[in-house]
């Protein structure tokens, strides 16, 4: 699975706190630049803030209206609060599927680790925010409607946890599955050169390999606004519950 | 790892496959008829779609990944 993008894992510096391995490798670079990506790209473009934007300013501005309506429509009253996390989110998963496009650059995306974090931290925040809004009992109690009869209240409940645990299983799952085999879709078509072995035959995988890589642009758009419509939708639905 | 392995990793991208191939058939035809009669709503409707394909893309994704699993034992 590890050798299905372009550029496999290195180990660059070997490190390791209390028995845990935090070895910083070629993959936990990617995410550093993703980060510093993310965090230039705003900062150019909030600098000099002008009532009529730049280009730079207007593109993100765009973006982030967008998503204001979207969070406004699954969250109401709290899509203020909740904005800049869904957003970052958003920014993070579609940086991260961009830079992976880029040949030779590790696609941290397609690796199981960082999207199972990601859905993790999901999942704890929409737990915390759900029991923050309504109290510990409460929040636990809406996990079963109004109204059912009280010998089907605790079938009811197990059901609803294993739904609600089932959630950051399928976040990670499908933005994982989705990169990686976006690559190897790219990797299968590419290798086709070598089974041809005939010059004359070779652009026709080289322009299947273009097509692809269009797609797999428009599928990194997908995937990020899914992780993050998703994110809303859950976290909408634990802090709008009565 | 035996024929059955390799017979089995097949079997299960298969039928997902068709399973999925179905399910956007479906999402695909039914978004077609809608904006077709309501034109007015059509980028509307084109978002859900993509939203709704993307879901179905992503359950046979599930059965690529668990076929690569079987095929790495």
């Amino acid at each position: 699975m590890e050798k299905s993008g372009e550029a496999a894992v290195k180990l660059l510096f070997p490190l390791s706190v209390f028995g845990v391995d935090i070895s910083i490798t070629s993959a936990v670079v990617v995410v550093w630049v993703t980060c510093f990506f993310i965090f230039a790209l705003s900062f150019l473009a909030s600098r000099k803030m002008t009532p009529v934007p730049g280009k730079l300013q207007n593109i993100i501005e765009m973006i982030y209206e967008f998503f204001e309506q979207q969070t406004s429509d699954l969250l109401g009253e709290y899509a203020v609060r909740w904005l800049p996390f869904i957003f970052s989110i958003f920014c993070f998963v579609l940086v991260s599927n961009l830079l992976g496009m880029v040949p030779g650059v590790y696609p941290t995306t397609s690796n199981i680790n960082v999207t199972a974090s990601l859905a993790v931290f999901v999942f704890v925040v929409y737990q915390m925010a759900g029991i923050a809004e309504h109290g510990f009992i409460a929040y636990f109690r809406s996990y079963v409607p109004k109204g059912v009869p009280i010998f089907i209240a605790p079938v009811l409940f197990v059901i609803e946890f294993v739904g609600h645990l089932a959630r950051p299983f399928s976040l990670a799952i499908r933005l994982f599955a989705n990169v990686t085999a976006g690559h190897l879709v790219a990797v299968t078509i590419l290798s086709l050169i070598f089974i041809f072995k005939s010059p004359w035959l070779a652009p026709f995988p080289l322009l299947g390999k273009v097509a692809i890589s269009i797609f797999e642009i428009f599928i990194a758009f997908i995937q990020a606004y899914l992780f993050a419509y998703l994110s809303a939708l859950y976290i909408g639905l634990a802090v709008n519950e009565e | 790892m035996g024929a059955l392995t390799y017979l089995s990793a097949a079997l299960v991208l298969g039928l997902v496959g068709s399973a999925a191939a179905f399910s956007i058939s479906q999402i695909g035809a039914k978004s077609v008829e809608s904006m077709a009669r309501q034109p007015e709503s059509a980028a509307n409707i084109r978002v859900s779609m993509i939203i709704a394909i993307a879901f179905v893309e992503s359950i046979a994704l599930y059965a690529l990944v668990v076929s690569f699993m079987l095929l790495a034992k």
